[in-house]
């Protein structure tokens, strides 16, 4: 799994360095780069990285999510969402697919929507 | 030496498989598959029952929890509606799980929580009630509280885990459709 | 190879339908019906009744075994059940019990 990095220097891009602490909402258009620690949502309308060495403890919406820091909160993506090895994650994930790297720790509810259709022939 | 097992693509088990040595799964099994050994499901394979081994990889379809003593493995294509559980795990992108993941040493989810799992017969027989009324205040994780209470923020999540409050049996909690079961409901009635 | 093989150490609880081959090292206590050949290694033990187009036993069946071609009970081999097949060999060394129908 290629780790997807984050353009710091996009325009587009909102960046919460690792000395900075938020506590409260953050939401806003576009991508965020999380590199310190958030206590509260965090919603944006693009994709989302929580940086190794990065906290969130709250709920996150994203158009995707990329976590390597520690996460205790729930997610909702309509893209992707990958759990990189070393990272810390805890609660519900929804997203287009959920990719967990071995090597994290996680504790994490996956709601996929799918049928799981197995038919068995009947005993002889 | 133990030849290793291999249930082949033509064939279907209704019963349990347990032992010591690898194992390969092309094929069908409705029961229980145990073995101190590494498993493979391969992209044939359907299960309907729990997993354990050693070092656990799935490709195909499993309905039930998987366990492995060393680590579990879902590759792309998978499809698994159950728990995972394992010191390593890891779910490639493409792979379908629908349940709970977690790492030895994690603690379980809050179980007031459990309710909203989409099992598949969870789904079948349980009552219709909108997701968003019935979902219960008290089933949200305390967020707030654990990160108030922790001084560090940086340890509060590995502090929670050891939280032994969470693993208290959860208050009644009104069951309720996960959230597209009842999509999926329509459309298997319909088709 | 293509098909089924249950390894020594390894214990089948419960009924195995196939349509390939299988062979069985391990332990199978149930049902066995294939379309296919089955044979039962030397560390085999099946307590089940069998069916398969050809069956070589070289280890340990207990169970009424229906072959639609023929049996063959191989040296050390131990069959405790009734046979129908439509050729059946004993080899020396083996131990048998039971009923033939060998009627075509």
């Amino acid at each position: 799994m290629a780790r997807h990095n984050p353009d710091r220097h996009s325009p587009d891009m909102s960046v919460l360095g690792p000395a900075t602490r938020v506590t409260g909402r953050v939401s806003g258009k576009g991508a965020l780069s999380i590199e310190g620690v958030i206590r509260g949502n965090v919603s944006v309308t693009g994709p989302a990285f929580i940086a190794p060495g990065a906290t969130v403890e709250g709920d996150i919406e994203a158009e995707s999510l990329d976590v390597g820091g520690t996460l205790t909160g729930d997610v909702t993506a309509s893209g992707p969402i990958a759990v990189r090895a070393g990272a810390v994650v805890r609660g519900e994930l929804k997203g287009a697919e959920v990719s967990i790297e071995p090597g994290s720790r996680v504790a994490v509810r996956l709601d996929t929507a799918f049928e799981l259709d197995l038919s068995f022939p009947p005993t002889r | 030496m133990a030849a290793g097992t291999v249930i082949g693509p033509g064939t279907v088990i209704r019963g349990n498989l347990r032992g010591n040595g690898g194992i390969e799964i092309l094929g069908k099994i409705e029961g229980d598959v145990n073995v101190e050994g590494d498993v493979v499901l391969g992209q044939s394979s359907a299960v309907k029952g729990r997993v354990s081994g050693v070092h656990v990889t799935l490709a195909g379809a499993v309905q039930g929890d998987v366990q492995g003593s060393e680590a579990v493995l879902v590759e792309r294509g998978a499809r698994v509606v159950g728990d995972l559980i394992a010191p390593r795990i890891g779910i490639a992108g493409g792979a379908l799980v629908r349940g709970q993941v977690r790492t030895e040493g994690e603690a379980g989810l809050p179980p007031a929580r459990i309710g909203l799992q989409g099992r598949i017969h969870a789904s079948v027989v349980q009552p219709r009630i909108s997701h968003t009324e019935a979902r219960p205040a008290a089933a949200r994780p305390p967020v707030e509280a654990a990160a108030s209470a922790a001084s560090n923020p940086a340890q509060s999540a590995a502090e929670k885990t050891q939280r032994p409050a969470e693993r208290q049996a959860p208050p009644p909690v009104v069951p309720v459709l996960g959230k597209g079961a009842r999509a999926r409901k329509k459309n298997k009635t319909r088709g | 190879m293509a098909g089924t093989l249950i390894g020594d150490g390894v214990t089948v609880e419960g009924e195995v339908m196939a349509e390939e081959e299988v062979v069985v090292q391990g332990t199978l206590r149930g049902r066995l019906s294939s379309t296919d050949a089955v044979s039962v290694g030397g560390s085999g033990v099946v307590e089940a009744d069998v069916t398969g187009t050809t069956l070589s036993i070289a280890g340990q069946v207990t169970g009424d075994v229906n072959a639609s071609e023929r049996v063959d009970l191989q040296a050390g081999g131990r069959l405790i059940g009734d046979v129908r097949a439509a050729r059946l060999t004993i080899a020396d060394g083996a131990s048998f019990k039971g009923n033939v129908d060998m009627e075509v």
